[in-house]
Parts: structure tokens; C-alpha cells; sequence
């Protein structure tokens, strides 16, 4: 079964490939600007939902590899002068070496061990940097204004930012794609529904749970490090933050988890939904309320979120909505 | 007929006549929008709204003195556009390119905290646009090689360091202080540079140590003050600030002074009791200011806007609260716009920005004044904190100024002996 010839791995692709396109030829600042934060939870979504939609294993603090990742990065382009595409990488490496790392001592712990021990991992990753001398202790880092004459101006890095950060969103797309089709996410997903069982069937689950682990901390490292460079600057306070983590499980949620659509799906809607009512006249001042209420109803009555929805009320769109 | 071609003539010799008074009668109106994300909510929602209160009622008010008026004729009105940012960054850059594309803000002003207004800074000078800070008081942002953002708070850099000149005053042969503080950016910018401050003065710097936000029990570090330390210094933010006061005084700490961030000016701070008394607190501004007309006469400071009695009177006809110096901090971002605007004769970028460069100007919040080397552009350099310290009036505790002497309402006393 090749990848390229199915439906379902062509369309997301599509999508985001036309968003971005679009947004590139319209150069609006504000249409960019909307852009980014939607692409961004979405690939910080979609990273998440390779271990969380294939495996089960529920990471709460799974911002702390987009914090670490970012704050390698910045601080490989603010106190080393890296240009911005090596030190997002370095940044995305750095997040899979700690995942690496970390992997093999917190993935020996299932359930609700396993989630508490990520927000643990969080918040001593937090105590850590707010500790750390290089990386600015409490204070943190940033970049000079004049860093961004480099890239053409302020205006033109961030042009280049969200082209990086539209490449990354494609990039993640296509290796959660690849993952859930391989043999390697056909046993994740043996993982996902009994672990026991699938190691007796010839699973190594120690060592695909950790290659995955990997895998969906390297992009948050560079995301992390693009959105910080964007910011110009970067504070323990900003980079570890756990209701970010909560957000990004609620997105693929509400999309559907273990589908590659789902939390493509919910990053837009709930980051549309969150941008609209923040500017919307009518319910700027209730928008908190409103989004709340919005998300209860749906995991209320969908469950499944809405790719899973879709997928189970009509089997025919199913190669097509992967 | 004749009477046809008589009244043509009167009609036009009224018209004549009102011709050269026209540009006053038909004058130009021109709305100049301020554009600006608040934390209506979140963690710090209490400052925000109050800023956002502070700089609504100078709108209302330079509006209804008619606005401003140009040289051109043109009548400059101002109004407000704002978003809640709910005190994260995420939004923040998104927000303001927002205000200046869609809302087309001609002014902005920063979003609440420095690490907010980093992030806004970025866009707005990428726009062109100047930015008045209020609440990012860390000195950092005005490194950064930004020309067009202005700060009206006093810098972290000297938020603590008039405290160790009062106690110069209060005990001249003081030697030992211990600092203790919060570790965030903003407390941890004020400690670094009252330590630096204090090293230079000639004081031991006993102990230096730093708690995570949000701790709850100082006792491991109020045991570590050397018994002979004569000031206890640093804090953070409202709620570990106000629970460090408190254990302090349960623990029996003997030092002449103590002086701690955010938490003493405010008003809730009285609920302490006793752990209140004598504790000292710096404020960028209070509603018992003495900044006036004449002091600035005195000073040869230019002098522009509201009294501090006016100040204080409308805003609490207006929101029936007490204002903070977070109220006049939102209201003062207005005011160095309508100063600036004024003075420049126009709202173009470029002629804002020669005024503000040069500012040197006293109002009813204290004297402003802009750093405008590129090494610290836009960075405060005029106005003063004022430090207050509870003291009992009549078996209340009251919240005096007791810093700098010429702000003073009372004599600084000792926190310990009582």
C-alpha cells in the first residue's frame, strides 16, 4: 500500500499546503498573524496525538518539550548567533534526546502514573531553566531588535517564521500519517488497546513507546524555538505552561484522536472558535464562559471528537478521513 | 426683481463674512485611535482593569475639553480600542497586529508585565508605531534597540534602591541587609540591581536567596537572616509577598526595616494586622503625592494636565474605587500622548517621537522624563517611586509616605523596636 496513492494522506496535506500558499500570496499581516497561531497548535496537536491517539499514553506536560526545544533554540540564536533554521533543529534534536532520555525511565508507568509523572517532568524542567545561569535564570533571554535585520526586518522574519512554522505543520502531518500506516504504528496501536497482549505477540513495547516519545517531542522543540524567536524574547513563566499542555490534549480531543484529521480539525475550530470570540464586540467580555460551555457540548454528545464522529456514521469517507 | 438681486447680495455679504471664520466653524475633526490589549483576565486582571479604568477616564476627560487642537485647524478626539489578552503571551502579537491593521490604532499602548510587552514591542515598532509601556518595568525591554517604546513606570532597576537611602537616613550605621525575593523577571531584575546598589553604598548583603513563585511557607529562609541584619528587603508579587510579611513578624525578625514589592501599597494589606505595621512598600504613585504646578514652577519642570486632587476626586466619582498607581498609570499613557500630540502640532510617528525624545515634563503622576540614547531607548529615567510604610494613626493602621522627603506625609519609623 503506497502512501502517496491514498486519499486520506493527500488531504490534510492539501489543506494546510493551500492555507499557507494562500496566506503567502495574500501577504496580510493579520490573515498571518491568525495563521500562525492556528498552525501552531495545530502541529503542536498533531505531535501530541502521535503518542496520545497511537499509544494511549496520556502526556499532560508535554509543552515541556516545546520549553526546552525553544529555549535551546533561542539561546543557540540570541547568545550564539546561529541563524534561525539550524537552531530550531537543534532545538527539535534537544527535545528528542531529553524524550529519549526521560522515555526510558517515566514509560515504564502506565495510566495515570504515567500523566502525572509528565507534569512532574514540567514543572522540574520549569524549576530547572528558572535556575539555569545560561538560559537567564528567572529573567530569561532575548533577542535584539536589530537580530531581525538579518532576515530582511521585523516584518519580513516573521514572514519567514510562519514559512518554517507552515513547513514544520506539512512535516508533522506527513510523519503522523506515516506512523499510524506503518507496521511499527500497527503495533502502537496493539499498545493502545493492550499492551500485554502485543508484547506476547512480538511487540517490543518498551522500545516503540520510547521511539514514538521521540518522535512527538522533536517538532514541539522546534515550534518552540520559532514561536520564541517571533516574540523576541523567552521566560521560564511563557515556555512551561501547563494549561498549554491541557489545551493541546483538548484539541485532540475534539478532533479525534489517533486520526491524523482530528487534531487538525480541533486545533481550527478551537483556536478559531478562542481568536473569534476573544475579538468578537459581542462576547470579548464572556468569551472564557463561551468557549467553556462550547467545548462541554461537544465532548458531551461527541465523544469521539469530529473526525471520529464522521468516521463512524459514515464508513465510506474512512480512507479518505484517516 | 430688485428685491431678488438684494437678497443674492446680503446672502453673499454673509457668506463673506463667515468665510474667514470658517476653518474654526467647520473644522476638521480628526478620531485618533488608542490601541492597546489588557488582561481583563487572568492572573493579573486587578492591575489590568485598573489601567484600563485609569485610561478611559482620560479619554472622557481630554474629550470633553474638546480635544486636542492641531495648528491646521484640525480638532484631535481620541478613542480606545482594546482586547483582553488574559495575561498570556500567546495572543499578544496576533492582538496587536490586529489593532494596527484592522483597527488601524494610530497610538498603543503595552499589554500589562514586560514579558507582554516584549512581545507587542516587536510589532509595533515593525509598524512604526510608538507604544507607551505601563506595567512593564523591567529595564531589558528598553535594550532591545526599540526606538519607538516608552516607559512611564519607574525601572526595576530602581525600585528598591530609594529604600536603601531611606535607611541611610533612618540608621546611619547600618551594614547588614538580607534580600529575599520572589524568583520571577520582574523581582528578580529589582533585586539584582539593589544588590549591585547596596554593594555600592557599602552594605553586607547578608543573604540573597530567591523562593519559586507561589511558595507559601518562608520559614527555611527567614531562619537563615543573620540575627544582626538591620534591613530585610525584596517580595514579589501580592499573595507570597503579603504571606512572607506575615511569617516574618510571627518569627520575630529584628531588623529596623523592612521593605517588600507590590503587596504594602495596597489598601488589602491592612488585613496583616500588626505584621502590617512598619512594613514598607514602594509605590510608583499614591493619591497622597504632592507633585504640583508650583513644584514643577519651582523645579523649572514644565507642567501639563490633571491635579493630583483631580485626579483622585473624579476617578473615585467615576468608579467608586480608590485609585492605585496602576490607575494613574493608564491614565498618565494617555496623558504623554495628548502632551506629545500637542506639542508636536501633529500625530505623524516621527514628530510624536521628537517630542517624546526630548520630554521633560512634571504631571500629577511625577516627573517624566525618557532615556533617548540607543543604548536604552525610551527607557524612565525622570519619575520616582514614592515608599510607603503602614503606620498607626489613632489605633488604625495608615498606609504614609515616608519617601522621598519631599513627597513625605510621616516619619519613617522603626519596624523593629515597635
Amino acid at each position: 500500500m503506497k502512501s502517496w496513492r491514498q486519499p486520506g494522506f493527500w488531504l490534510p496535506l492539501v489543506i494546510v499546503f493551500l492555507w499557507g500558499g494562500i496566506v503567502l500570496v495574500l501577504r496580510q499581516d493579520t490573515v498571518r498573524e491568525t495563521a500562525f497561531t492556528v498552525l501552531m497548535f495545530m502541529a503542536l496537536a498533531s505531535s501530541l496525538n502521535i503518542l496520545l491517539g497511537y499509544t494511549g499514553y496520556v502526556s499532560f506536560g508535554h509543552i515541556v518539550f516545546f520549553g526546552l526545544g525553544g529555549y535551546t533554540g533561542f539561546y543557540l540564536i540570541s547568545e550564539q548567533g546561529w541563524p534561525l533554521l539550524p537552531a530550531a533543529l537543534a532545538g527539535g534534536a534537544l527535545s528528542g534526546v531529553i524524550a529519549l532520555l526521560v522515555g526510558l525511565a517515566v514509560l515504564r508507568l502506565r495510566g495515570a502514573y504515567f500523566a502525572l509523572a509528565t507534569i512532574g517532568i514540567n514543572e522540574a524542567a520549569r524549576a530547572f531553566v528558572s535556575n539555569f545561569g545560561p538560559f537567564g535564570g528567572a529573567t530569561g533571554l532575548f533577542v535584539n531588535f536589530s537580530a531581525y535585520e538579518k532576515y530582511g526586518g521585523a516584518g519580513q522574519a516573521l514572514w519567514t517564521t510562519f514559512t518554517f512554522l507552515w513547513i514544520t505543520t506539512l512535516a508533522v502531518l506527513v510523519v503522523s500519517y506515516l506512523v499510524k500506516h506503518s507496521r511499527f504504528g500497527l503495533g502502537l496501536q496493539a499498545i493502545r488497546e493492550d499492551e500485554d497482549a502485543a508484547m506476547v505477540m512480538g511487540v517490543q513495547a518498551p522500545r516503540a513507546k520510547t521511539i514514538t516519545y521521540v518522535i512527538s517531542a522533536f517538532f514541539p522543540g522546534i515550534i518552540g524555538t520559532l514561536y520564541f524567536f517571533k516574540n523576541g524574547n523567552v521566560e521560564p513563566g511563557d515556555a512551561f505552561q501547563l494549561h498549554m499542555s491541557i489545551e493541546m490534549l483538548v484539541m485532540v480531543m475534539l478532533g479525534g484522536m489517533g486520526t491524523v484529521l482530528g487534531p487538525m480539525v480541533g486545533a481550527t475550530a478551537y483556536q478559531g472558535l478562542r481568536g473569534y470570540l476573544l475579538t468578537s464586540p459581542i462576547f470579548k467580555d464572556l468569551h472564557l464562559a463561551v468557549a467553556g460551555l462550547i467545548l462541554l457540548l461537544i465532548i458531551l454528545f461527541v465523544p469521539a471528537g469530529a473526525v471520529g464522529w464522521v468516521r463512524g456514521r459514515l464508513p465510506a469517507l474512512r480512507r479518505v478521513l484517516e | 426683481m430688485k428685491s431678488w438681486k438684494r437678497n443674492v447680495v446680503i446672502l453673499l455679504t454673509i457668506l463673506g463674512l463667515l468665510l474667514p471664520a470658517a476653518p474654526s466653524v467647520f473644522a476638521a475633526e480628526k478620531t485618533v485611535i488608542i490601541g492597546y490589549t489588557a488582561s481583563r483576565t487572568g492572573k493579573l486582571n486587578v492591575e489590568g482593569m485598573r489601567q484600563i479604568n485609569g485610561l478611559s477616564l482620560w479619554i472622557d476627560q481630554v474629550n470633553a475639553a474638546g480635544g486636542v487642537k492641531l495648528p491646521d485647524g484640525t480638532v484631535v478626539k481620541f478613542a480606545a480600542k482594546d482586547y483582553d489578552d488574559e495575561s498570556k503571551k500567546e495572543r499578544v502579537q496576533e492582538l496587536y497586529t490586529k489593532l494596527i491593521s484592522t483597527d488601524k490604532a494610530d497610538f498603543l499602548i503595552s499589554p500589562y508585565s514586560s514579558g507582554l510587552a516584549d512581545a507587542a514591542a516587536v510589532i509595533a515598532q515593525q509598524y512604526n508605531k510608538i507604544m507607551i509601556t505601563a506595567g512593564a518595568a523591567s529595564d531589558s525591554t528598553y535594550k532591545k534597540g526599540f526606538s519607538l517604546v516608552y516607559q512611564a513606570y519607574t525601572p526595576a532597576s530602581r525600585y528598591l534602591t530609594g529604600a536603601l537611602d531611606l535607611l541611610g537616613k533612618l540608621d546611619p550605621s547600618a551594614k547588614k541587609v538580607a534580600i529575599i525575593h520572589e524568583k520571577d523577571k520582574f523581582s528578580t531584575d529589582v533585586v539584582n540591581a539593589l544588590k549591585a546598589y547596596g554593594e555600592t553604598k557599602g552594605y553586607q548583603i547578608a543573604l540573597f536567596e530567591g523562593y519559586d513563585s507561589g511558595a507559601t511557607d518562608f520559614a527555611p529562609f527567614i531562619n537563615k537572616i543573620p540575627p544582626d541584619t538591620q534591613a530585610v528587603m525584596g517580595g514579589g508579587h501580592f499573595a507570597d509577598t503579603s504571606t512572607f510579611a506575615k511569617q516574618l513578624f510571627e518569627k520575630g525578625v529584628k531588623a529596623k526595616m523592612v521593605a517588600l514589592l507590590v503587596a504594602p501599597p495596597e489598601p488589602k494589606f491592612a488585613e496583616l494586622g500588626d505584621a502590617a505595621l512598619g512594613v514598607i512598600g514602594a509605590s510608583q504613585w499614591q493619591p497622597e503625592a504632592k507633585y504640583s504646578e508650583e513644584g514643577a514652577k519651582k523645579a523649572g519642570v514644565e507642567w501639563f494636565g490633571t491635579s493630583v486632587a483631580d485626579f483622585d476626586k473624579t476617578y473615585k466619582a467615576k468608579f467608586k474605587e480608590e485609585p492605585s498607581y496602576h490607575s494613574a498609570g493608564g491614565y498618565v499613557a494617555g496623558l504623554i500622548i495628548e502632551y506629545a500630540i500637542k506639542k508636536s502640532g501633529s500625530t505623524d510617528t516621527a514628530k510624536v517621537k521628537e517630542v517624546l525624545d526630548g520630554m521633560n515634563l512634571m504631571t500629577f503622576y511625577g516627573h517624566l522624563k525618557f532615556d533617548n540614547t540607543p543604548k536604552a531607548h525610551g527607557l524612565q529615567v525622570g519619575h520616582e517611586m514614592v515608599y510607603t510604610q503602614w503606620q498607626k494613626k489613632d489605633g488604625k493602621l495608615v498606609n504614609q509616605i515616608v519617601w522621598p522627603e519631599a513627597a513625605q506625609t510621616a516619619k519613617a519609623i522603626n519596624y523593629f523596636p515597635r
